[in-house]
């Protein structure tokens, strides 16, 4: 039955009837956006490329059509532009609006390793800050560029891995899709469908009731950021709030040593490496916060200055603590936070009253 | 067959009755033929992959109508839902959808099933009803039916393949609202 299954995706297509161009993040990014960063030839051209600042959503529904059939979601590859080049900010304004990022990114694993992350974004109508939101959505898939390992990429990758300047970091693959019913789903239990098994282990293995080692890998993300730039002292920086009141509602047991069960031995020996050069790099910060001018606060920061696309804590901004927010929307959010906050009032407390700032968190990691 | 990897099988209701069913019943070829005829063979739900097409957690098979849909440790019970199938272009109606739930003796489980079958008009009903008689052993084609078979759980609404915003994303969705709101 394969012999006239020919699909070209390109104008007009033929998909048999029945199937969809569906594909799971771990294809999105293994596959995908693997091949495209690397330069490898993709069999079939099913994600066009995109240049996110020229086409509305509802053109990108129109160009990236796969077939005649009827679809919920579109896919695409966009090249991240800097809005400042020397920022890391990406510039995703189009004609008629602009992609605001919300949330937190999420992150991907594949087989319990990590693979890359999503960030989620929202289309507002107009400019900021005076935009109405729309309810198209896009996520944006990276691939995890902090860890490589060479033992999962095939002898061609390696040719495009070793060859630095063929491969093009700059590459995310978007799926764009509608909104359903944003009530529903604020209405319904959340902690019911977190709490559900994991039975979806086989697909991508992170959802909300990884929780806390989301928490836990956002703040290793943060550390090997800050590596990289902790001698700029970006104001942008994802670091908790000094003066957040929860700081002394939670005990300051360190949780870090705990990976999820879930995730197994390999994503532990992951979190063990990654754990190495993020704790120097906090060292590092931290001594340049010592010594260096207290002036560097979050609250000096010029508000329009802030990149409201990478501030993950939304109590940067907020007069109100973040349990309290998320707490009024739902119980089992604020059984969720307590953890996260753990973590960063671990560090909080670290960070201005310890003398070793230290101790206390690495004997927890051991 | 060979499809790049990504494409999976999600037929719309339309698909499943226009594309298979109907093709089916009028004796033509299915292209793909994908979809495997399990007749009425008395499979468990979870005896089902392998034999049907499975696609993600879902499992497609044709059967033919009956009234009686049992299997060997348990039945399909109807739960009184009939979904007509309307053709998008036309809204034309082309089939009907009967959910069904199954029963592990008396208990019910989580498995549902979804029975699409063409409406009794569209084939001519003098004509099913004389081989229903039993006079002769043609099988009677109209009455051939695509049953989709899964398991509906807690996580499925969670089941985050990125189509759908997770219910976290949703509410840091609503809190950007309250961030605007707190602006000075």
């Amino acid at each position: 039955m394969s012999e006239s299954m020919s699909i070209s995706v390109n104008g007009q297509s033929q998909v048999p009837p029945g199937f969809r161009f569906h594909p799971t993040e771990e294809e999105l990014l293994q596959y995908y956006l693997r091949k495209k960063v690397n330069s490898i030839k993709i069999d079939l051209d099913v994600i066009r490329d995109v240049d996110l600042n020229k086409l509305e959503p509802w053109d990108i529904q129109e160009i990236c059509k796969i077939g005649t059939t009827p679809q919920n979601d579109w896919y695409f590859f966009s090249h991240k532009d800097k809005k400042y080049p020397t920022g890391t900010r990406t510039n995703r304004a189009t004609t008629a609006g602009f992609w605001k990022a919300t949330g937190r990114d999420k992150i991907i694993y594949s087989n319990g390793r990590r693979i890359g992350m999503r960030k989620t974004l929202v289309f507002y109508k107009g400019r900021a800050p005076h935009g109405q939101k729309s309810d198209w959505i896009m996520h944006e898939y990276r691939l995890e560029d902090n860890i490589i390992s060479l033992e999962d990429v095939t002898v061609h990758e390696v040719v495009g891995i070793i060859g630095e300047a063929s491969q093009d970091e700059g590459w995310v693959v978007c799926r764009i899709f509608k909104k359903k019913n944003l009530q529903k789903t604020l209405n319904s239990p959340i902690g019911g469908a977190s709490l559900s098994g994991g039975g979806d282990t086989a697909r991508t293995s992170s959802s909300s009731h990884f929780f806390n080692d989301d928490s836990l890998e956002q703040f290793l993300e943060l550390m090997g950021r800050s590596c990289k730039e902790e001698l700029n002292l970006d104001p942008f920086m994802k670091l908790p709030n000094l003066e957040s009141p929860n700081s002394q509602t939670f005990n300051h047991n360190c949780h870090v040593s705990s990976p999820d069960t879930n995730h197994g031995v390999q994503v532990s020996n992951v979190i063990d490496t990654s754990f190495v050069t993020s704790w120097s790099a906090l060292d590092r910060l931290v001594a340049s916060q010592l010594n260096g001018p207290i002036s560097y606060s979050i609250a000096a920061v010029d508000e329009s200055q802030v990149d409201q696309d990478h501030l993950v804590l939304p109590s940067l901004r907020s007069p109100y603590p973040i349990l309290n927010r998320s707490g009024s929307y739902h119980d089992g959010l604020s059984q969720e936070h307590p953890a996260e906050m753990e973590l960063w009032n671990t560090t909080t407390s670290s960070l201005s009253s310890s003398p070793d700032p230290f101790c206390h968190v690495s004997n927890g990691s051991g | 067959m060979n499809l790049p990897p990504g494409f999976r099988f999600f037929p719309t209701d339309e698909e499943l009755v226009v594309h298979f069913l109907q093709r089916k019943a009028s004796l033509l070829p299915c292209h793909p033929d994908v979809i495997p005829d399990l007749d009425l063979y008395p499979y468990d739900p979870w005896d089902l992959p392998g034999k049907a097409l499975g696609e993600g957690r879902q499992w497609y098979f044709y059967s033919r109508k009956t009234q009686e849909r049992v299997t060997s440790n348990g039945y399909w019970g109807s739960m009184g839902i009939d979904e007509p199938i309307f053709t998008s272009s036309t809204h034309k109606k082309v089939g009907i959808k009967k959910y069904l739930t199954f029963y592990l003796g008396d208990s019910q489980t989580n498995w549902i099933m979804q029975e699409y079958s063409l409406p009794d008009s569209s084939s001519s009903s003098r004509s099913s009803k004389r081989s229903s008689r039993g006079s002769s052993h043609k099988p009677d084609y109209s009455k051939w039916v695509i049953c989709r078979v899964y398991e509906q759980n807690c996580s499925e609404e969670e089941d985050d393949d990125g189509i759908e915003l997770s219910c976290l994303d949703e509410v840091f969705l609503s809190l950007d609202d309250l961030d605007e709101v707190s602006l000075p």
